[in-house]
């Protein structure tokens, strides 16, 4: 197969991938409208939870692939690992403000406020900052190596951070404690949510992780000639 | 091991004799601490609440003269390629970190001396309960606070960055500390329930992690 | 002349690489460098910008490992046996690697019991002996001229007793006078048997002081060019 067929084939998988997310999210919605029972005490607006959580795993997943690609790259110095702990980490922040307006956004509709520094928002917040610290850094170091030695040891830093951060917000004292009772219904719609988040996110941080490296190579390409 | 001993107490007391000779950091931090806690102070007025804000205040005052302390200190180092010599030198690069890190926790030592007792007096914060308690509790945090600290400052000082880049990196790493800490305090002074294990744990688990974790980015990852 | 320097292990050279390449930010700032140098020789190391001969120095005086390739300082090969190296070997730069609120004594009696050197202060005095600073041994580095901080940093260097001693543009910021004091000293020190590594950008001073001259071209391997 030539070089333009296998090109074409890769757009062509691309276009589908992304279809079948969108397609996804709709047959989601549409199961919200027509199967999954509205919450009884905090009425329609706890729907949003069906996004958050999920949001709110993957977010965590990402930040553990970041973590684990910033080791990699301090054991073996390859620019892969640390183009791969950057898309992901990206992808952390971007997931992580979803996580924070869906968290808001239902305490607006259950609580009529829009922040209260409950423990899950409390979280939210300082993991989406320790996040942003990490992309800020990238952009403030000159010199791929050492701007990758530095990100890398921060979120190796910052994600053994996050366990003391739930920790510690916990104690923060919670007039909302908001755990639900599922019903069998409403476990199957998380399910189904969960698809779709899951596969958005992987295309996300492919997606950068790509951009990443075609940047590195291009860095690499005008840095050996003489 | 009796070698490294000898080295961390060669290069602390380089440090401080350093710091002695009119470098005026440490009035420089206490000024500083004084301001923050006397502009806070002024800004919440004299309510009773208020005075349970009396570690939190203090955490603002050691967060930003700590990022300025861990920053001159390693400043010395940088400025003549001094850090260089010390990695030439038949040395573990950990024994420098832990040597700094003692430098920067004597001159916090001497700085949370004069602000601590400033800002317990001007938030009327009644110690009597449990003085040894919030003596520890804050010693805990200001360890933690230092351990990543020092990292933070060697990592950023070798590069040509603009300020402000230590902390924005450590003031959200050492938020754990800051909440464990005064969520503790509360409990202990104004609800006046005995100290809770859990958070207790956090700060030294914290201490503990982030002390091992910086030990070794120094041995390994430290560039000159 | 004192000649108190003796040579500690028994090896062939004092410095080896073969092939030694390093590549720094996704470029290549060494290839495939071979370069041997004897003990006792006085070598300088010519090359154009960025040719990559501050990275080299720095290389072998163990601040960075190399990247490929073998090498060895003073019988130890590099990186395994970094911290063995660093007995062996002294660094002079254009940055004096001293500290300013530190008198020079201070300085100098710091680096020394860093390095475990035996009768500190003895050697400390006979270093700045050496090197013409015993009158203002007890001032303040921050106060000394450019010439005299230089003087100071090859007191740093040496006081260890290393075999070789890598020289980075020693005379960079010095005048005639200063410059003049820094090459009998090295030359001193060559005499007395320390292998020196010097890298200059004159080449008429390099030319003049060193036996042996080895060039560095960009981005090429190297080539050895000798001379009288």
């Amino acid at each position: 197969m030539g070089a333009r067929t296998v090109k074409a084939l890769q757009a062509n998988f691309i276009r589908g991938f992304w279809l079948l997310v969108a397609l996804l999210f709709v047959a989601d919605l549409a199961l919200l409208k027509t199967y999954t029972p509205t919450e009884r005490t905090m009425g329609p607006i706890q729907m949003i939870f069906y996004l958050h959580l999920p949001v709110a795993i993957n977010t965590f997943l990402a930040c553990l692939t970041a973590f684990i690609a910033s080791l990699f790259y301090l054991w073996q110095r390859s620019a892969w690992w640390d183009d791969l702990a950057s898309a992901a980490a990206r992808v952390a922040v971007q997931l992580c403000a979803v996580v924070l307006a869906t968290g808001m956004a239902w305490g607006r509709g259950a609580w009529g406020v829009w922040w209260t520094w409950s423990p899950r928002l409390t979280f939210s917040l300082i993991l989406f900052l320790l996040y942003v610290v990490y992309l800020v850094l990238r952009s403030s170091i000159e010199g791929r190596q050492r701007r990758a030695a530095i990100a890398a040891i921060y979120c190796v830093i910052a994600f053994l951070d996050v366990p003391l951060v739930w920790l510690s917000a916990r104690l923060i004292p919670d007039i909302h404690p908001g755990s639900i009772g599922l019903e069998p219904t409403m476990k199957l719609t998380l399910a189904a949510w969960f698809v779709p988040v899951t596969l958005m996110t992987i295309g996300l941080v492919i997606a950068r992780f790509m951009l990443n490296q075609r940047e590195t190579q291009a860095a690499r390409l005008a840095g050996g000639m003489p | 091991m009796k070698r490294a001993a000898s080295q961390l107490l060669l290069l602390v007391a380089k440090d401080l004799r350093i710091e002695a000779r009119g470098r005026q950091t440490v009035g420089l931090l206490v000024v500083l601490g004084l301001l923050i806690v006397a502009v806070l102070g002024l800004g919440l007025g004299g309510t009773a609440a208020a005075g349970f804000g009396a570690p939190v205040v203090l955490w603002v005052a050691y967060l930003f003269a700590g990022v300025l302390c861990f920053e001159k200190t390693m400043a010395v180092e940088r400025s003549d390629g001094a850090l260089a010599g010390l990695m030439i030198a038949p040395m573990d690069r950990g024994t420098i970190y832990v040597a700094k890190l003692l430098s920067n926790l004597t001159l916090m030592a001497a700085v949370a001396l004069v602000i601590t007792p400033a800002g317990v007096i001007f938030f009327s914060f009644d110690l009597s309960a449990a003085p040894g308690t919030f003596v520890l509790v804050m010693a805990l945090g200001i360890v933690g606070f230092a351990a990543i600290g020092t990292l933070f400052a060697a990592l950023v000082s070798s590069t040509r960055l603009q300020g402000g880049l230590l902390a924005m990196m450590a003031f959200p790493v050492a938020l754990p500390l800051v909440i464990a800490s005064t969520q503790m305090l509360i409990h202990r002074f104004r609800d006046g329930q005995p100290i809770e294990g859990g958070a207790l744990g956090i700060l030294v688990a914290f201490d503990a992690i982030f002390l091992t974790v910086s030990w070794l980015a120094f041995e390994w990852v430290l560039e000159p | 002349m004192t000649g108190t320097f003796s040579i500690s292990a028994s090896f062939p050279a004092a410095i080896e690489t073969a092939g030694l390449g390093k590549w720094i930010d996704d470029r290549p700032i060494l290839r495939d460098v071979h370069l041997t140098i004897g003990r006792g020789e006085y070598v300088g190391l010519l090359g154009g910008n960025g040719a990559g001969k501050t990275t080299l120095l720095r290389i072998l005086s163990t601040l960075i490992p190399p990247g490929s390739g073998r090498l060895s300082v003073a019988g130890c090969e590099l990186p395994r046996m970094a911290s063995k190296a660093r007995a062996h070997v002294g660094l002079v730069t254009h940055q004096s690697m001293l500290y300013r609120d530190l008198t020079a004594r201070e300085n100098l009696e710091f680096f020394a019991k860093l390095h475990g050197v035996r009768h500190a202060s003895q050697r400390v005095e006979e270093i700045l002996q050496r090197v013409g600073m015993s009158a203002r041994a007890d001032d303040l580095v921050k106060t000394f001229s450019r010439g005299m901080t230089q003087r100071i940093s090859i007191a740093r260097a040496i006081v260890h007793e290393p075999d070789v001693l890598l020289a980075d543009e020693p005379f960079a910021g010095l005048d005639e006078s200063a410059a003049a004091a820094v090459e009998e000293l090295l030359a001193e020190l060559n005499a007395a048997g320390r292998t020196i590594l010097l890298v200059n950008h004159d080449v008429e001073q390099t030319l003049r002081l060193v036996r042996r001259v080895v060039v560095l071209r960009v981005g090429r391997d190297r080539g050895i060019a000798s001379m009288t």
